[in-house]
């Protein structure tokens, strides 16, 4: 019974692994699995809706999908179907690097000039949604999971150790967090941005993400391992372990911090997409990553007005995008606690 | 059971708490005119009485003192409140008699004599007379009030004065002449002397007429006056039945029985509140909004307007700032372009203005070649020309001036530099932040790297106007007043506004004179033609030089219930409240279910 | 007895530090109220001026944290710029709407969550369990401002419930039950709202606590000794799967005045939330740090519920904390 459900989790876990895996190859690759460069703004296509892929046209099935081209007419677009584009396969469009190493211009799928094949419609400048998503999710991932580390690392440091030696430490500690987290940090971003120079490269503005979240955020995750921590080293076993003279490291290595891997999963699964989502916030405050780079935290801000959220629904595409990882990564999480646990 | 049972009684008692202070009496009928009243009749107005009108405010007032108001939420209630002496009629854009009945000006153009209205009364009942007059400038010029109204007060450095000549009249000296000087008079509320000599006298006036005062302690000549204030929710003003407008039947406005402002908070909740119908009136719509309501809007009635181009102007502006000493080499080293006509010229030819006004507001926005717009009829040029967008145009100035491209795009310099900027603007306005990406992309066309930041307002106004550690902005003004003269401070050399080289000790430049010399000389100019010719001038010189490079101009939206009479939304601020007096909700039974 | 005297001077270094890092903090943004009168062209530099020393504005950092100390000390929590009155009565009378709202949010998130959370784990797999996974990563994924923005448009479409504010503008004419209704229709779309994002947290970690002591080996001793299910939850489980929980009930009680601000805002809500927000923006300094102030003290107080909430569910911890401290 017990090694069944252990098969079934390794099965699980692999199935997991190849997903976010070929998440995260689709990302890396979006320069060739875009039709479009992100930042290519399409003035005649506004708000323009996602593209109907058909199969049929008037007279007949074609075993090659094909698209109409959207004409604007007075509250909206109608598809033109005087012209039909077929959606061909390793097409050569608009130039990207390849992994950053060399000029590509070869995309998976495309339709010729002037078509346009919009899987996900267009933004406010006609940018096709579809490339952004793909693209927007480079830098956004990257930062959403870099930040949790560093979030989750200082921590569960700080939640250790004040949980482990409590005392007067504890208390310090502690009080450092109530401090961190009563701040106005609204000042504190406006203080940095006024700090930093006008325009920072999407590297340092990566970097910039990520400290900033980091800072703010270690205190929350420090007190919930704290409070795991107080219970556990007073367990039994502990006070054994330390009993036959086991050193402190030994001791949060060996029998603390595992208790604590199931908080940390938990809020890990949960703080990828928050941070990510976090963005909006940073970016009112010119912390975001600028225009037109895109990003999911930079897609979404559009959406804070309710009439573009109302009348443009496929712009929630980057908030799918984000529950789709959200979710991979969160059964992840799951299937290696409880692995951990039935070890 | 039992945890409902508790909850409920708990919030039970917290919402006991949270209304405490409630006022429920009925609302005061007008006073009949009576014989010795010199009232104002409006020929053309009639409705009927009753019915109130809630108003969907973006923010909190912070004060009904009409002296410290700086807020603009804060003064569409207290313009509700109280009335002027001379006031700009929002539908012609013109000067009408208001407190004051008629006025004489010298030929000089330096005396007004103004006329009051007789056996008026403020909303508590106590009569009006030239002695508010006198109290409310007093207040207005007091230097330790710093009132923001005292700078009109001021021409040249030098305060008009104010002496009473008669109960009913009083005469205003101006230290020079000074056209359109009537306009001034408008947005000064007349304070009731009875009511705050006392704290004046204490030195106490900044704290008098905050949100917390009791209604009794505050009167004005406002068609409307306080009922009741809710901390973080609204204010209730009801009918002054002493106002002193009669409509064409000798009927004593206003009509609405009350005013309510709702504290809503942010536009979109404006827009859904309106929608809701929690709402029946709504200014300031964007271009978004104004197609939701008009195309989705579930709203049961509904009546929207779109007045044509506003008089907003929005622009990029590039820093030409005197930065010796600020410690930022990086952006002097770029003010040798911005500083360069040729390029101000290439950029302003490759702007696609038409994409500006498609994208950022639909189609409800006009280009905008020069500071005044269409929607400025009286003072518009028509000859500044409007040259079409053209990147080769854009070109040739870059080349002619010394630039030239890598072969990879990249425009450089004389030097060899690349010519990389930043584009700052406020985050709050998406309006700007779209305009921003739109030039982005349009000058990246010329191989200028350009970044656009967004900041956060306060921010941004701090680097605008003090630091001066920005390369360019996307900013917006105007929508005052449509006379040339509020604009003084932003075309003179020395003006406070004058955001592309602030604190010119002396004009920078040839054009910067004469403008200065233009400027100076309209404003005392008492002709209209002339003024006009001088203005003329002013606007062909700013398109020639291009210290701004003006974008464009969104249309003024509004909408209000469709059982809302007298609904006449104006260009002007505050654009659908102005004829609050007149407005009134229509009876029957056609549009029932709207509330 | 030693633990409260220790928690009291933690408390007041606590409320000194974060009001003087406030002042250093409010010093480092750039801008000041009255700089939005600098776009007028009609307002002088000399009136700004004026103004701000009126406001004492142009006085050093320490010569203001000075006068806002003794404020402080008189309970008026300094003077606010824009609404000319004292700070604290103005955040008094928006603390109680807050809090009407954030109670009943917190009574409702956790009655619902830690039952989900408990049978989520209970059948682990299950359809219910499932259904958690899914949703709450939608409510994790989605900004929250996204999903208000999308509540609010259909309670305003379909005419549900009101769109904002805490009570209708005709309140005053209704009868006392009519008053209760609309207070309560008013305070269904807020409550939602913090209900389902805060509920998306709280339940993944009630749910991951208690799986990981049902998989330990005295539950599964117990599970042998064939103690019932149900009693096993609730009495073994329970009590030790708690901890993170508590930890989280903490945050929420320290949550109660400042957690609320985003909702508020947009839902209109008259609490401290857009009352906050609009002096952060408008640097109304000290009513920021008044907010700020308040919910450093709602912060201690949930911290030291949590605390001595964790001794009691683990009397070892007691112990523990007498001998190291």
């Amino acid at each position: 019974m017990q090694v069944r459900v252990r098969c079934k989790m390794s099965g699980k876990i692999t199935w997991l692994i190849i997903l976010l895996v070929g998440l995260h190859l689709l990302l890396l690759l979006a320069g060739f699995v875009a039709p479009y460069d992100p930042a290519a703004q399409n003035r005649e296509l506004p708000y323009a809706p996602p593209t109907r892929l058909h199969l049929w046209d008037s007279s007949r099935f074609h075993l090659r999908p094909f698209v109409y081209p959207w004409s604007p007419v007075d509250d909206g677009y109608r598809e033109d179907r005087s012209q039909a584009y077929p959606v061909h396969a390793f097409v050569r469009g608009d130039s990207y690097r390849f992994l950053g190493l060399f000029e590509s211009n070869l995309h998976l799928f495309g339709v010729e000039n002037p078509g346009k094949c919009l899987l996900l419609g267009a933004d406010a400048f006609g940018r096709d949604e579809f490339s952004r998503v793909l693209y927007g999710g480079q830098i956004s991932v990257a930062a959403g999971i870099v930040a949790t580390a560093v979030t989750l690392f200082v921590g569960s440091v700080i939640g250790v150790v004040a949980g482990y030696y409590g005392g007067w430490i504890d208390e310090t500690l502690m009080g450092t967090t109530e401090l961190f987290l009563s701040l106005p940090w609204l000042y504190f971003l406006l203080g940095v941005r006024a700090f930093l120079p006008l325009h920072v490269s999407a590297v340092r503005t990566f970097f910039l993400l990520t400290c900033v979240i980091g800072l703010i955020g270690w205190a929350r995750p420090a007190r919930l391992v704290r409070g795991v921590v107080l219970s556990s080293r007073t367990r039994n076993y502990v006070s054994a372990a330390r009993g036959f003279g086991g050193a402190d490291f030994y001791l949060l290595r060996r029998h603390i911090a595992p208790e604590t891997f199931g908080v940390l999963l938990t809020q890990a699964a949960m703080l990828v997409p928050r941070y990510i989502a976090a963005e909006v916030a940073l970016s009112f405050f010119g912390l975001g990553v600028n225009e037109p780079t895109a990003s999911w935290g930079n897609m979404l801000s559009a959406l804070q007005q309710y009439s573009v959220l109302i009348s443009y629904g496929w712009l929630l595409a980057p908030a799918a995008a984000l529950f789709v990882t959200s979710v991979i990564y969160y059964l992840l999480a799951d299937a290696l606690h409880s692995r951990l646990e039935s070890r | 059971m039992n945890v409902i049972a508790r909850l409920s009684l708990l919030v039970c008692l917290l919402a006991g708490v949270c209304v405490a202070g409630a006022s429920s009496a009925e609302n005061p009928a007008p006073e009949n005119p009576g014989k010795n009243e010199e009232l104002q009749r409006v020929a053309d107005t009639s409705g009927r009485y009753g019915g109130h009108l809630t108003v969907g405010q973006r923010a909190e007032p912070k004060t009904l003192n009409p002296v410290i108001a700086t807020d603009a939420v804060s003064r569409e209630v207290i313009g509700r409140l109280n009335a002027d002496l001379i006031e700009i009629n929002r539908a012609t854009q013109q000067t009408e008699p208001a407190l004051a009945k008629s006025w004489k000006t010298s030929a000089d153009g330096r005396i007004f004599t103004l006329q009051l209205r007789r056996g008026i009364r403020f909303s508590d009942g106590h009569a009006f007379d030239a002695d508010d007059v006198i109290f409310s400038f007093a207040v207005y010029m007091d230097e330790n009030i710093d009132s923001p109204q005292r700078d009109l007060l001021i021409i040249d450095g030098k305060p008009m004065t104010v002496a009473k000549i008669g109960p009913y009249t009083v005469r205003f000296t101006l230290p020079r002449p000074y056209a359109a000087a009537e306009r001034i008079f408008d947005g000064l509320a007349m304070l009731p002397r009875h009511l705050l000599e006392k704290p004046y006298r204490e030195g106490k006036f900044a704290q008098a007429w905050s949100l917390n005062a009791q209604p009794s302690e505050i009167a004005g000549l406002g068609p409307f006056r306080l009922k009741q204030y809710v901390p973080g929710q609204r204010i209730v003003a009801e009918r002054n039945p002493y106002y002193w407008k009669v409509d064409r039947d000798n009927h004593r406005l206003p009509y609405l029985d009350e005013m309510v402002f709702l504290f809503v908070g942010t536009e979109n909740a404006q827009v859904l509140r309106f929608e809701a119908g929690e709402t029946d009136i709504i200014s300031r719509l964007s271009s978004e909004n104004f197609n939701l309501l008009a195309h989705e809007g579930t709203r049961v009635s509904s009546q929207l307007a779109d007045l044509g181009p506003s008089l907003e102007y929005n622009f990029v502006v590039f820093n030409q700032n005197d930065l010796t000493g600020k410690k930022l080499d990086a952006i002097a080293r770029k003010q040798v372009w911005f500083r360069d006509l040729k390029f101000r010229q290439a950029v302003n030819a490759a702007i696609d203005r038409d994409g500006i006004v498609r994208l950022v507001y639909g189609t409800r926005g006009t280009p905008l070649w020069g500071n005044v717009g269409p929607g400025n009829k009286l003072w518009i040029n028509q000859a500044i020309s409007h040259p079409q967008r053209s990147l080769e145009t854009a070109r040739q100035l870059l080349k002619s001036a010394g630039f030239s491209w890598k072969t990879n795009g990249e425009l450089v310099d004389g030097s060899g530099e690349t010519v990389d900027f930043t584009i700052v603007t406020s985050s709050s306005n998406a309006q700007r932040m779209k305009m921003a990406t739109l030039l982005q992309d349009d000058l990246s066309h010329l191989g200028m790297q350009v970044h656009v930041v967004p900041l956060e307002f306060r921010a941004l106004i701090d680097r605008v106007f003090q630091s001066f550690d920005y390369d360019a902005a996307i900013m917006g003004l105007g929508g005052g007043d449509a006379d040339p003269n509020p604009e003084m401070n932003v075309w003179m050399s020395s003006g406070t506004s004058h955001l592309w080289n602030l604190g010119e000790k002396q004009p920078a430049t040839d054009w910067e004179r004469e403008i200065d010399q233009l400027m100076q000389r309209q404003m005392v100019e008492l002709d209209y033609n002339q003024r006009k010719r001088t203005y003329d001038r002013v606007q062909q010189i700013i398109s020639e030089n291009l210290p701004f490079i003006f974008l464009a101009t969104p249309n003024t939206l509004a909408g209000a219930d469709g059982r809302l009479g007298n609904f006449h939304p104006a260009v002007l601020d505050p654009n659908t409240l102005w004829n609050a007096d007149e407005l009134y909700i229509r009876g029957g039974l056609e549009n029932a279910g709207t509330r | 007895m030693s633990y409260l005297v220790r928690r009291l001077v933690r408390g007041i270094l606590l409320l000194a530090g974060v009001s003087v890092l406030c002042f250093l903090f409010t010093e480092m943004a750039p801008g000041s109220f009255f700089d939005e009168m600098r776009v007028n062209p009609q307002i002088s530099p000399e009136t700004i001026a004026g103004l701000r020393a009126q406001h004492g504005l142009d006085q050093p950092l320490v010569v203001r944290y000075g006068r806002w100390v003794k404020s402080a000390l008189h309970a008026d929590l300094g003077y606010s710029i824009a609404y000319n009155t004292p700070v604290a009565p103005l955040l008094w009378s928006r603390a109680k709407n807050t809090l009407l709202l954030t109670l009943t949010a917190m009574v409702l998130t956790w009655g619902i969550s830690l039952p989900l959370g408990l049978w989520a784990a209970a059948k682990r797999g299950g359809v219910l369990d499932r259904a958690i996974t899914v949703i709450s990563s939608l409510l994790i994924a989605v900004p929250e401002i996204v999903i208000a923005l999308a509540l609010l448009a259909t309670a305003a479409r379909w005419r549900l419930t009101p769109v904002g504010g805490m009570v209708s503008s005709n309140f005053e004419e209704l009868s006392g039950w009519e008053q209760f209704r609309d207070v309560v229709a008013h305070l269904t779309l807020p409550v939602v709202i913090l209900v389902l994002c805060e509920s998306a947290v709280i339940v993944r970690h009630v749910r991951a606590s208690v799986l990981e002591v049902l998989g330990a080996s005295y539950v599964q001793t117990a599970r042998g000794l064939g103690i019932s299910r149900g009693r096993l939850l609730f009495r073994h489980v329970l009590p030790v799967a708690a901890n993170p929980a508590i930890s989280l009930f903490g945050f929420s009680l320290a949550g109660l005045i400042s957690g609320s601000m985003l909702v508020e805002v947009i839902c209109g809500w008259p609490g401290l939330g857009p009352l906050v927000l609009d002096a952060t923006f408008s640097r109304d300094l000290y009513v920021v740090i008044g907010g700020i102030m308040f919910s450093a003290l709602f912060m201690l107080g949930g911290n030291m519920v949590a605390d001595i909430m964790l001794m009691v569910s683990d009397p070892r911890i007691r112990t523990g904390a007498a001998d190291a401290g």
